[in-house]
């Protein structure tokens, strides 16, 4: 592009040839009213507003869909643009209901803000105003329409982001309504962000309905934590409570949009389930107490059940954040237990960290072909999807080995239906391939394995491949041979010179690996941990009935009579009333200072947004006094930020994929593949309640072929331990596929 | 008259491929064919003949075809607009009627002088029988072996299609006619980037009107010389007018340009008995009225109506003698722009409701004194301000009636009924009937 000169309210600018007028002043900070324009949304050019004045040109020009042309001389500020300006917030206001002192917008409304400098007092238009009927669009967006201004925004949000076209103009004229073409509501995982990018109160958030004044919220810069990104979100709270979360600006990690996960799982902080006091069990009694004499008791409960200091076992979640996966793993090793594990989740468990990806987020929208393999991006790693779905519109090829086809939000080209018991050998088949076309000595493991048509196929577009990636998702943890198939793709992806995006862990796995909290030497794993010998146990945030890849025998374990358990949480409920002898009330999400460490390594520091409620107490500060009761060395620090700079000092297990042991599985066995929906992701989402209440949220299907349900008995809309069945024909043979937010029963 | 688009018109049979043929039809298109004709021949030619785009906007035609990308690769469309809607327009109709073949072989030749492979002509949802007879000679054309591909050996390929809107104005609007045919709603497009780089499916484009496309064959045929002679200087040629209203004869002419108004006015048989001319809009109700002493004054061309004070735009000639209440008749078109807008962009969907529900409110004997005011505010700021003309037609006659009868406006506000009617007894006459 080269580059020009152009003129703006009497300021000389260099641009760049074809740069819109608006982007150019929104860079020199000349402020040009707009509502339809979004700097990551196409150009409609719809709304008006941005007119101003081209020295030559008779009709002021829209600055959105004007291009800047050398030696132009634009005014965004004399008589004939303000004219025009002036004359649009007119129109746009003669219809608008100015309701502001009961929209939720009011305060942070666009239209509020430029109708301040380009209003009138006193509107002209004395006829009656346009009233627009709404339609429910589900849980998560409140629609006011009758405040519609048809910027488009959202149509396009719909059309160009999200990529499911959900929200439309139908009608003509005055008559022009933005509504949703379908009635059982929005279906994207990204719905939220049509409330950001809405510039009047049409679209509202709905559990932010009238729960407070926009003004009155105090907002803190803060990171969402459900998923491997780290989106950068602002919490906004009124009396010490979150009321929302807004999506806040980065262009590197989610650009201006958060996943509807982030954006509505606040919700589930305020749950009556939280926990608010210290309780103790007593004889089988649950007791509330204070502090002290709550952490009395785990301490001595740790203390007469561990007597070996290896029969401690520490767990978390992977949602925990960084300061507190470090020190529960310092309290370990010091109190002299390596027993310490986060992958509750996994089949298999390497000795090392999981697998490095060796792509950058920003990167993999720029790949020229991407291969799946076990997720649904759209909905377990929402914004990493996002990045692959601008690789798809930008001419990138995506392939799927999946156990079912999933309804991406791009084109896929070639889906290979994969059972998980059948994965390991389809790799097998799609890494012969790869080295019989690009005449590699061929690996003993596959040298009898001839190459289906498909995996030719994908093995092709892999070769083909300058720039591509393999994405490994979160179904492999459950696979049997998870580590094998790791390994596998390891090697698939190093004949073909491909990168690896590794979204098989997620939440903020990459701190736990950060702060070393996983066993070494002889130290127990979260399944080894589950033996006769592990007699007290130290839980962060883990709910035992959603968390464990074997639910059951976690369970029961935690019920023996001799194991002792101290449950750090957030929220009560049966689980954690019949699995933990203590429960410490731990502050939840937002409710304390902290560190998420993202996809691409960036740690991302969060202070508190809100005080957490009752009793409770942050993580790092239950551990730390818990460690100086124990008696133990090194827990001296005054704040967080000590405990990150330390953690961070620390030097991670090298990553490291074990040879595992092939399971011999039977081929013929129908499995059955239990994958949380993503709303089931943790405790605190699990409790947000609109959530919960949208399309995402109440997906509860097992999917099962014809084939397969005939061999297993199953019709439509049986139960399958306890889910819905439907037949259809986007599932592998011989395995149901189970998507609920139910717990694992399998 | 009728020498170009219908001169056919006396023959017998005058759409069929016979009649067509055995007028020198077709005879262009076979010497392109044949490899006797250039693309730059052709818009030389064009340019001589002075033809404007017969659309309305009166853009050199010639001009226009030498700005498509022609040796760019990849496909290029040839579109014509025959979604006819301008009220008081109805020539392209019969065009479509009674010589569909010299819009064939027009958008044919054009195909070949853009490089274009593809044309697609988009009828006016409501031109039920233009539709079927085009189509037919379409059927014909085929048949002739005149369109296919790599036609009689010629290396030259030209496909057509019809489209049939579906009864928007809007969709006569080049790209909003462009969004309709890629079969999403009737939008306009913001410009630019414009149809000649970016138009259908994002391809190079050309849109030109019925009539243009109509003229084209005969022109080459004849020389763009020839074409030129019959008009006056700037305004080549002849031109169809679909003359209505309140005169005796209603009907389509294909006069000269520079015929004079006042003759034009002699072939629709002229006013009714005992009627005097108070005012025409000469070119279609987007474009401004004129009243009668200078309409008589006036040539149909491109410039004397221009000087005039209103456009030549589609040819459509409303003729309004003295009994025409002008508060009705603005608050009529008012209301066909209303309903027309499709919502789009803010002036004009928020501002042509503004606008009728204010001549309407006049009408209904509710009228205050700063509506008059109001109105022209309401039309200044909608004017020039949208994405496309729409915004402007709906602006032009408020602005135009007013300034030229401001009076019958403040009497019907004042007095809540129509001084027109008054004067000539009608309101009495009508209740009596």
């Amino acid at each position: 592009m080269s580059e020009i000169e152009i003129e703006i309210d009497g300021n000389l600018v260099k641009a760049s040839q074809g740069d819109s007028i608006i982007s150019i002043a929104d860079r020199e900070g000349i402020d040009v009213p707009r509502f339809c324009y979004h700097k990551k949304l196409s150009v409609a050019a719809n709304c008006r507003m941005c007119l101003v004045d081209i020295e030559g040109v008779p009709k002021a020009q829209p600055a959105c869909s004007t291009p800047a042309a050398n030696g132009m001389k634009i005014n965004t500020k004399n008589d004939k643009a303000k004219f025009a300006q002036k004359a649009v917030m007119e129109f746009l206001l003669i219809n608008h209901p100015l309701d502001c002192p009961i929209c939720d917008q009011g305060g942070e409304c666009e239209l509020q803000d430029v109708a301040m400098e380009y209003g009138s007092d006193v509107s002209k238009f004395n006829l009656g105003k346009r009233i627009v009927p709404d339609k429910g669009i589900g849980a998560l967006i409140q629609t006011d329409m009758t405040r519609c201004i048809h910027c488009t925004r959202c149509v396009r949000f719909g059309a160009e982001v999200a990529g499911i076209v959900e929200m439309g103009g139908t009608g003509r004229g005055e008559g022009v309504k933005i509504e949703p073409f379908l009635t059982e509501g929005i279906q994207s995982e990204l719905s939220g962000n049509m409330i950001d990018v809405c510039p009047v109160g049409a679209l509202t958030s709905k559990p932010f309905r009238y729960e407070a004044r926009t003004w009155q919220m105090n907002a803190v810069q803060s990171v969402a934590r459900h998923d491997l990104v780290g989106s950068n979100i602002y919490t906004q709270s009124y009396r010490g409570k979150v009321k929302r979360v807004v999506a806040r600006d980065n262009d590197s990690i989610n650009e201006t949009w958060i996943s509807d996960r982030d954006r509505f799982s606040y919700e589930g902080l305020n749950h009556e389930s939280r926990a608010l006091k210290p309780k103790i069990k007593v004889d089988g009694e649950w007791q509330e107490t204070d502090w002290q004499q709550a952490l009395q008791f785990a301490v001595d409960g740790i203390k007469n059940n561990a007597i070996n200091p290896d029969q401690l076992g520490v767990l978390a979640s992977k949602h925990a954040s960084l300061e507190e996966f470090y020190l529960m793993q310092k309290l370990a090793r010091k109190f002299g237990s390596e027993n310490i594990d986060f992958r509750l989740d996994q089949t298999q468990l390497s000795t090392g960290s999981s697998l490095e990806s060796s792509i950058n987020l920003s990167e993999i929208e720029s790949v020229d072909h991407a291969l799946i393999i076990g997720s649904y991006t759209r909905l377990e790693q929402p914004m990493i999807n996002h990045r692959i779905r601008k690789a798809a519109l930008d001419g990138a090829s995506v392939n799927t080995m999946n156990s079912k086809n999933f309804d991406f939000n791009f084109k896929t080209k070639c889906n290979a239906l994969t059972a998980p018991q059948k994965l390991l050998s389809a790799l097998q088949s799609v890494l012969k391939a790869v080295h019989l076309k690009t005449n590699q000595d061929i690996p003993n493991d596959v040298s009898d394995v001839s190459p289906s048509e498909i995996h030719n196929i994908i093995a092709d577009d892999l070769i083909a491949s300058e720039n591509g990636v393999i994405v490994l998702g979160e179904h492999l943890n459950s696979n049997p041979n998870s580590l094998a198939i790791i390994n596998l793709i390891e090697k698939i992806a190093s004949a073909t010179n491909l990168k690896i995006a590794n979204i098989t862990i997620s939440g903020n796995s990459h701190s736990a690996e950060k702060a070393n909290f996983i066993p070494s030497g002889n130290g127990l794993n979260a399944i080894s941990m589950f033996n006769d010998n592990t007699k007290a146990f130290l839980l962060m945030d883990v709910d035992s009935e959603y968390d464990f890849i074997d639910s059951k025998s976690a369970q029961g374990h935690f019920s023996k009579e001799d194991v002792f358990v101290v449950a750090l949480s957030s929220f009560e409920n049966q689980s954690t009333l019949t699995s933990a002898d203590v429960i410490l009330p731990m502050a939840s999400f937002y409710e304390s200072s902290g560190t998420h460490i993202n996809f691409d390594g960036l740690v991302q520091s969060y202070s508190a947004s809100v005080k957490s409620p009752g009793e409770s107490k942050p993580g790092w500060k239950i551990i730390k006094v818990m460690a100086d009761l124990l008696d133990l060395q090194g827990f001296d620090y005054v704040d967080s930020t000590q405990v990150k700079e330390e953690a961070l000092q620390s030097s991670k297990v090298k990553s490291s994929v074990d040879e595992a042991n092939i399971q011999s599985i039977d081929d013929s066995q129908v499995t059955t593949h239990w994958q949380y929906a993503p709303y089931a992701s943790d405790s605190v989402t699990r409790r947000a309640k609109a959530l919960q209440e949208s399309n995402v949220g109440m997906i509860n299907r097992a999917y099962v072929s014809k084939m397969t349900a005939h061999k297993i008995g199953l019709s439509d809309d049986d139960l399958y331990l306890g889910v819905p069945v439907s037949i259809e024909e986007s599932v592998a043979e011989d395995c149901v596929f189970i998507h609920t937010n139910q717990a694992r029963r399998a | 008259m009728n020498e170009v688009c219908f001169k056919n018109l006396d023959k017998e049979n005058p759409a069929s491929f016979a009649t067509y043929e055995a007028n020198g039809g077709y005879k262009v298109w076979r010497k392109i064919l044949n490899g006797e004709l250039t693309p730059d021949e052709i818009i030389s030619e064009l340019k001589t003949s002075g033809l404007r785009g017969r659309g309305g906007a009166g853009f050199p035609t010639g001009l226009k075809w030498s700005f498509m990308p022609r040796n760019q690769e990849g496909q290029k469309y040839v579109v014509c607009n025959s979604d006819e809607g301008e009220p008081g327009t109805c020539h392209d109709r019969d065009i479509l009627r009674y010589n569909p073949h010299s819009v064939i072989e027009g958008m044919a030749i054009a195909g070949f002088v853009m490089n274009a492979t593809v044309g697609y002509n988009y009828i006016r949802g409501e031109f039920m029988e233009p539709y079927y007879r085009f189509e037919e000679a379409l059927k014909d054309a085929y048949k002739a072996g005149l369109l296919g591909k790599n036609i009689q050996g010629s290396a030259i390929s030209y496909d057509l299609y019809t489209h049939l809107g579906a009864g928007a104005y809007i969709c006569g609007e080049e790209t909003a006619l462009l969004e309709s045919l890629e079969g999403k709603k009737g939008q306009p497009r913001f410009k630019p980037p414009f149809p000649a780089n970016v138009g259908l499916f994002g391809k190079p484009t050309t849109i030109n009107n019925t009539e243009t496309f109509a003229s084209v064959p005969e022109i080459l045929s004849r020389g763009g010389q020839w074409f030129a002679d019959l008009g006056v200087e700037n305004s080549g040629g002849t031109k169809c007018f679909s003359v209505t209203g309140n005169v005796k004869n209603p009907s389509n002419f294909e006069v000269p340009m520079g015929t004079p108004f006042s003759k034009l006015l002699e072939l629709a048989g002229g006013l009714k008995e005992g009627r005097k001319l108070k005012a025409v809009i000469p070119g279609g109700s987007s474009t401004p009225l004129l009243p009668a002493e200078t309409a008589m004054n006036m040539t149909m061309d491109y410039d004397s109506i221009a000087n005039a004070g209103s456009m030549l735009g589609a040819g459509s000639v409303i003729v309004m003698d003295d009994t025409t209440c002008m508060v009705k008749t603005l608050t009529r078109l008012a209301h066909f722009y209303y309903d027309e807008s499709c919502g789009q962009c803010t002036p004009c969907r928020e501002g042509t409701g503004w606008l009728y529900r204010m001549l309407q409110r006049i009408l209904d004997g509710n009228g205050q004194e700063e509506d008059l005011d109001l109105l022209l505010s309401v039309g200044e700021k909608i004017m020039g301000n949208t994405i496309c003309a729409l915004g402007d037609a709906a602006a032009t006659p408020v602005e135009s009636f007013i300034k030229h009868f401001r009076e019958e406006f403040e009497y019907y506000i004042q007095n809540g009924k129509s001084m027109v009617e008054e004067e000539h007894n009608l309101i009495e006459e009508a209740a009596s009937v």
